[in-house]
């Protein structure tokens, strides 16, 4: 290989490092030229053409221990020695992290010499030289691409925005295109019940019940056991409609057309089933949750996937699937007297995530049955009560907790947090460096709902 | 005349393959639903997307449907019923199939869309995992056969298919045939619930149209191609020869279009792992006992 200028080999916007490859040329007359030309131009990089007029150390990029004090080839393998400066240049740009044998890649830099095509032509070291690097090290275009606010298999209205290196995510921005604040002001009690029911479409019984609770506690109320009852088979019964059409987006995202269709005809079958309807049908759904249980690669497919690490903020379904035992219901004591026990998985993975939606939907199908009767919440009956009320209900997607101000029975003031705040801060860490359908399956596992997030 | 019967045949063949999809993702058996479909998409506009790559954009769906008809060209329907019968069909086959992946990255890349050209990548990733699974199994069919002549292949299977003489290299040229047709749950290139489309995200009107017609075309040439390696092609009692072929292809293309559905869509770094571990060690070892096997027994 032949010998090369330091400026050619460097300054790749002027491409004269072509020129080493052709061949027994003396080509310290263009490094002169060069710096001329760079010179009238301004900003160029003078600390290397002065290299150029005073020749500094030159290298093998595969054998450091060959140090030459001018430029040549290598003795051990014929590959052009380079600057020692240069090579550390070309080196930084890599930005290899811990990869040990990195100061090989610095032979990049003078591209392989071939009769007829410039070096450095599509050399991946220059054409991303100024991309920034994922965790993986390897400079790729980044691209943003939205998956919402309708994107099969996740709920719409979720604005999720990945920022894609390659097909893995490099970076997560999620925001919710649906919420609107709470505009309680003013309103009677039985308009707030409704307002808030209708802010969060995708679990309006829970809502309705949570308004109702905040409402009764505020004015100091409390309904009979057998209404309270009732009203948690209802909030059960929404948990396994809210369960199912969750499967539903999920089998479409996971390729499953017959679970999807399944799990969407069973969701509409139980949205608005009586006691009695649940009963006849709760075989079936059990028949359909065993075979969804032993579905055949799901196991490969969503094992280890969107696994959150422990001390995050988590709840409901997410939460008890890795484990954890929060759930509003415990301290309920109308579901003490249905012998509520909380049901926990373990793993944290969307597949855990998914046997425990699967298992809590028997749970709520025995809870109903033990509670014979089912009737939403509402309208509540408080007159003109003023205070203040709070109350806490395990809506289908974790525990959400409303407060409310009452004066002269109308609403002062509202202010929810329900489940999936903190599930979506949590994304950019998630799926950060993941492959975009395992990171999309993250994304679904947790069951996000836009809906009714504080703005 | 066997070019233009040949020819012919993929017409109900392709109109079969709409039907049976559109059987396993909307759940309801049509009779006219693809022809309507069809109708549909060629009276719709077909929008063009901004600052595409249009020689690529174009060229795609097209190249796919000539990488289709040119696999479809080696396929003998019946004694004779073969549009050429090359010496070296076989491999002409995998040859022409080499231009899938050529013509789903164009397509892919040149609507100038991240839906798309993620999908064509992945199928690039998709080709490294099954390439090697179509090629090998056929060398051992091949190596039975003593020829690289499709319709020499059927007539070596007349003592037995080489479904039980090789059913090692028939799973794997299925399951491999499965992911060059990104069927599911290979559906990797247009996956619905990842990329909304992928590679046909971007196409719209006669250009879908197109796409769509090239895909029904290549799985027909691949289920052709199962059933002339593996399973007797035009060979069985009482039928004319071309009506065991038909009746054979459309078994085979259902359930092709219809076993996949069932499981999860496979993650692409596990496909590759498990097609490159498990299973060109498999087809080695396929090469092998059909090795062993053609020298001892006689058949």
């Amino acid at each position: 290989m032949f010998l090369v200028p330091v400026d050619a080999e460097k300054d790749s916007g002027h491409d004269h490092g072509g020129h080493g490859g052709h061949g027994g040329h003396d080509h310290s007359g263009h490094a002169k030229h060069d710096h001329a030309k760079s010179a009238a131009h301004g900003g160029h990089d003078h600390t290397s053409h002065a290299a150029a007029d005073a020749p500094a150390q030159y290298t093998c990029p595969m054998h450091p221990e060959v140090v030459s004090d001018k430029p040549g080839s290598c003795p051990k393998c014929g590959m052009f020695l380079v600057p020692v400066d240069a090579k550390a240049e070309d080196h930084s740009g890599h930005d290899m992290g811990g990869h040990a044998g990195g100061a090989g890649h610095a032979g990049h830099s003078g591209g392989e010499a071939i009769e007829g095509i410039e070096a450095n032509f599509m050399s991946m070291v220059d054409l991303t030289r100024d991309m920034p690097a994922s965790a993986d090290g390897l400079k790729m275009e980044w691209i943003e691409v939205p998956f919402g606010p309708f994107f099969p298999g996740l709920p719409g209205g979720l604005g999720l925005t990945l920022t894609l290196d390659g097909d893995a995510v490099a970076e997560t921005r999620v925001q919710s295109l649906v919420s609107g604040p709470i505009a309680a002001a003013g309103m009677t009690p039985a308009e707030f019940v409704d307002h808030f029911a209708d802010l969060s479409p995708l679990s309006p019984v829970s809502m309705r019940l949570l308004a109702c609770l905040a409402l009764e506690h505020a004015a100091d109320f409390a309904p009979d056991a057998a209404t309270a009852t009732a009203r948690a088979a209802a909030v059960e019964r929404e948990r396994i409609a809210s369960h199912l059409g969750w499967l539903a987006g999920f089998a479409a995202q996971t390729g499953m057309v017959w679970m999807e269709r399944r799990a969407a005809a069973m969701q509409l079958s139980f949205q608005a089933a009586s006691p009695e309807q649940i009963a006849t049908r709760s075989a079936s759904l059990r028949a359909f949750l065993h075979r969804v249980r032993n579905t055949p690669l799901l196991r490969a497919k969503l094992s280890g996937n969107g696994r959150i690490a422990e001390g995050k903020p988590v709840a409901g379904p997410v939460a008890r699937a890795q484990g954890i035992a929060a759930d509003a219901r415990v301290d309920d004591t109308v579901y003490a007297a249905l012998g509520f026990q909380i049901v926990t998985g373990t793993g944290g993975d969307a597949l855990a995530r998914l046997h425990q939606r699967c298992d809590e939907i028997v749970q709520s199908l025995d809870l109903i049955a033990r509670a014979k009767a089912l009737s939403v919440a509402g309208p509540v009956e408080i007159g003109t009560a003023s205070g203040q009320g709070e109350a806490l209900v395990e809506t289908p997607r974790g525990a959400a907790r409303l407060t409310v101000e009452l004066r002269d029975g109308r609403l002062v003031v509202a202010t929810c947090l329900p489940p999936s705040v903190a599930h979506m801060d949590l994304l950019p860490e998630l799926l950060a460096s993941h492959e975009i359908a395992d990171a999309l399956v993250s994304v679904g596992s947790l069951d996000l709902s836009p809906w009714g997030l504080p703005v | 005349m066997s070019i233009a019967l040949v020819l012919l045949a993929l017409v109900p063949g392709a109109y079969f393959i709409a039907m049976v999809e559109g059987w396993t993702v909307h759940g309801r058996f049509s009779l006219t639903r693809p022809a309507l479909s069809a109708l549909a998409l060629l009276g719709r506009e077909s929008l063009l997307a901004r600052t595409p790559d249009r020689l690529f954009f174009e060229a795609g769906p097209v190249l796919l449907l000539v990488a289709g008809l040119l696999a479809v060209a080696v396929i003998p329907l019946a004694p004779g019923l073969i549009i050429t019968d090359l010496a070296t069909g076989a491999l002409f086959l995998n040859a022409a199939l080499a231009y899938v992946l050529v013509a789903l990255i164009m397509a892919g890349w040149g609507p100038n869309g991240a839906y798309g050209m993620i999908g064509g990548w992945r199928f690039l990733g998709q080709f490294v995992a099954y390439a090697m699974l179509i090629v090998m199994p056929i060398t051992a069919v091949a190596m039975r056969a003593e020829s690289l002549s499709t319709t020499v292949i059927v007539t070596s299977q007349a003592p037995l298919w080489n479904v039980f003489y090789q059913p090692i290299g028939f799973v794997l040229f299925v399951v491999a045939a499965q992911g060059l047709a990104w069927l599911p749950p290979l559906d990797l290139p247009n996956a619905p619930g990842d990329l909304a489309g992928g590679v046909e995200a971007e196409y719209t009107g006669v250009r879908l149209a197109v796409l769509r017609l090239a895909r029904m075309v290549i799985i027909l040439a691949l289920a052709g191609a199962i059933v002339t390696f593996y399973l007797g092609g035009w060979l069985g009692p009482w039928l004319p020869a071309w009506a065991w072929s038909v009746i054979k292809i459309l078994v085979v293309t259902t359930v092709m279009l219809t076993a996949g559905r069932l499981v999860p869509r496979v993650r692409e770094a596990r496909y590759l792992a498990i097609s490159w571990k498990l299973g060109i060690s498999l087809a080695l070892a396929n090469i092998f006992l059909v090795g062993v096997i053609a020298l001892v027994v006689p058949i």
